[in-house]
């Protein structure tokens, strides 16, 4: 709570740095009611996930056991991390179907160099590797002016050919115990992958709402010819954004590497969809300009504990398939008729 | 709005004095993409001339046709400005639903359940995204899922063997000379063309993909557009799911995998724009015809199948940087004529 009076107050600074009207003594004599409205409407995934767990913890012994809890976090980690990545970009009115390719080739570029390089220079390729991969994304988009959806569709095809290319088609055993500590280990009892999540989750949050590029990535999202027409640098924001996404989805190729110890060119496939589908389904808009990682980060947890559930149940995985699929559209369904339900009322 | 109306009048003025120029530019494309092709076949017909013997050949024009004609439907979506991700799950499942109606019916009723299932998925997807707001992109990414569950439900996961001789001929038989499929594909084409471009309806998707304001401005019914363009992406893929079991006469619920990027890349290649508004079904059709010749040549020279990635994905990157520098080029061409 404390947390988010912080945030207010610094958005409410930006607000009047930006000569808008801060309502101040709105936010001051909001009843209790009002509050608990506006987080209900802001956080529906949010109030989503805790009946969805509260269900599952009634009807089901085994659901909630330390080990299934655990493993629903950790599990919730792989798509998550990727995910908060992605809500910059969707919020900036952009889309990334190249994160399988950077999932695969980071992933086996640690793995590489680990054995030979030392853990540290092992992940930092990785992890700039990402970075790197985000910057051609972002320059294809930009500078060639080619649409997000079949840039990225390009780009994640080259990459993944490279993976195959250097990997022979073979998997890269990963033995460093560091990183199987990360990606199979716990800390007081928390998986490492979750609290990996939760820290990006903060930091990209933070970033979002007091910093510049937040603001930015929001009004390029809402309208990019008014951006550009004030006078920001577009492309370079919109950029950093795909870079921001390509050194979360290294990280999850290396956490991910160190939960399989090992990794291959098939290791991040339906990442780029399920990511995406974590953070709209956490309530960021496809159309840009509006975006919550908090939303995001419930996201995944909800998209992880339903595959929990379903195979707690004994549901066969063709079922997963047809779950999955109805809750993506009964979620937006939902957001969509709360914004007619708003609009009309 | 006004201005869009001034663009759209911009570029009818330009026709007169810069109108080579731009036919040129709108032709490079093309024209890359057959010069590519050109090249292709006459390397790979050196490095083995198996590539461009009859029997291969056959094959190729296959797989065209069984692309191509998913990959018309998305031009349609495309030229609309959106995107059908289900097209893989509706072929899996119209692909089984004909397979299993094949052992106890005829050709042609199993045939016409699989297309009237595949129709009821699009008619499915347009209502979500038309009448339950949900943006195309995420009701397509849900349908696919649920849709292919439901293929691998159906068929519970174990490949079903086609027995019906007359069903697998299909494919070899040719009429008047021309291979059956490649006379599917062409006649499919030809409706659609002239469904897209001789009918009202036709330019009310052109209309919608470039500008939806304006279409519902215009009064157009966005709605019945939207549902009826899903519909036939649907019945396409289903046509397509039809083509491929006939081909294979063995089907799964995991096929058609991954349909959904080769099909948008045949339409991106194909010259299309992703900016929507405008659809070339022709240059879909040799956009399905460039990736299957390379996908038949990899496996000839028996290069590893990956390198099918790494051309795809270089020839969209290739193709787009294209487009996108044609519409720089207008777009300074129309500058120059407003200042002047």
């Amino acid at each position: 709570m404390k947390k988010i009076k912080q945030f207010n107050a610094a958005e409410n600074a930006f607000l009047v740095e930006d000569g808008l009207s801060p309502e101040q003594d709105v936010k001051e004599t909001a009843s209790l009611k009002s509050i608990l409205l506006k987080l209900l409407n802001e956080y529906t995934i949010v109030w989503i996930v805790i009946l969805t767990g509260l269900i599952l913890f009634i009807s089901n012994e085994h659901f909630g056991t330390v080990g299934n809890l655990t493993s629903v976090l950790r599990q919730s980690a792989f798509v998550g991390i990727g995910a908060v990545g992605m809500t910059f970009v969707i919020m900036g009115g952009g889309i990334d179907l190249s994160v399988p390719g950077i999932v695969s080739l980071t992933a086996v570029i640690g793995a590489f160099l680990m054995p030979v390089a030392g853990v540290v220079v092992g992940l930092l390729a990785a992890l700039l590797c990402g970075i790197f991969l985000g910057l051609i994304n972002g320059m294809v988009i930009m500078r060639l002016k080619i649409p997000p959806f079949v840039a990225t569709l390009g780009t994640g095809y080259v990459y993944l050919s490279i993976v195959f290319m250097i990997t022979n088609e073979q998997v890269v055993m990963v033995n460093s115990p560091i990183i199987l500590n990360v990606g199979m280990g716990s800390l007081l009892g928390i998986p490492i992958p979750f609290i990996i999540l939760i820290a990006c989750t903060l930091l990209c949050s933070f970033l979002s709402k007091c910093s510049r590029y937040g603001r930015l990535v929001r009004s390029i999202g809402s309208s990019l010819n008014a951006t550009r027409a004030a006078g920001i640098s577009v492309n370079r924001v919109t950029i950093f954004s795909y870079m921001v996404l390509g050194l979360l989805t290294a990280l999850t190729g290396v956490i991910l590497s160190g939960y399989l110890s090992s990794a291959n060119g098939n290791m991040g496939t339906g990442y780029d969809l399920n990511t995406i589908a974590a953070a709209v389904v956490g309530g960021t808009s496809l159309q840009g300009g509006k975006g919550s990682f908090v939303g995001t980060l419930a996201g995944a947890l909800f998209f992880s504990m339903i595959s929990n559930a379903l195979d707690l149940f004994g549901v066969g995985s063709y079922w997963q398939y047809v779950a999955t699929g109805s809750v993506i559209i009964f979620a937006i369904t939902l957001d969509g008729l709360k914004a007619k339900y708003k609009s009309h009322a | 709005m006004a201005n869009a109306q001034a663009i759209s009048k911009g570029t009818k003025n330009e026709k007169g004095s810069n109108g080579g120029v731009l036919k040129i530019a709108q032709q490079a494309q093309n024209l890359s993409v057959l010069l590519f092709l050109v090249l292709l076949y006459v390397v790979v017909g050196i490095l083995n001339p198996n590539y461009i013997s009859g029997d291969n050949l056959a094959n190729i024009i296959v797989e065209t046709a069984i692309l191509a004609v998913v990959a018309y439907g998305m031009t349609f979506a495309i030229a609309m400005g959106v995107f059908d991700l289900s097209v893989g799950s509706i072929q899996a499942l119209c692909a089984s639903v004909v397979a299993t109606m094949l052992m106890t019916h005829g050709i042609i009723t199993s045939i016409g359940i699989a297309l009237v299932v595949g129709f009821l998925i699009g008619i499915v997807n347009g209502v979500l995204i038309s009448k339950l707001r949900v943006p195309a992109f995420v009701a397509t990414l849900g349908t696919m899922s649920v849709v292919r569950g439901a293929a691998l439900l159906y068929t519970d996961g174990v490949s079903i063997l086609i027995k019906n001789q007359s069903f697998g001929a299909f494919n070899t038989r040719s009429i008047l000379g021309i291979p059956l499929p490649i006379m599917i594909a062409v006649v499919i084409l030809i409706v659609l063309w002239a469904i897209f471009k001789h009918t009202p309806f036709g330019r009310h998707i052109a209309a919608v993909g470039g500008n939806p304001n304006a279409a519902v401005a215009a009064g157009l019914n966005v709605d019945r557009i939207t549902i009826i363009v899903f519909g036939i992406v649907g019945l396409t893929a289903a046509f397509s799911g039809v083509m491929l079991s006939s081909q294979l006469m063995n089907v799964t619920g995991s096929m058609g995998m991954g349909l959904e990027m080769n099909a948008i890349a045949a339409v991106v290649l194909g010259g299309t724009s992703m900016q929507g508004g405008r659809g070339s079904l022709v240059g879909t059709l040799v956009g399905a015809f460039l990736l299957s010749s390379i996908s038949t040549a990899l496996d000839i020279l028996n290069i590893p199948s990956f390198f099918q990635y790494l051309a795809t994905g270089l020839l969209l990157i290739g193709a787009l940087s294209l487009d996108s520098a044609r519409r720089q080029l207008i777009k300074s061409l129309l500058r120059r004529s407003a200042r002047t």
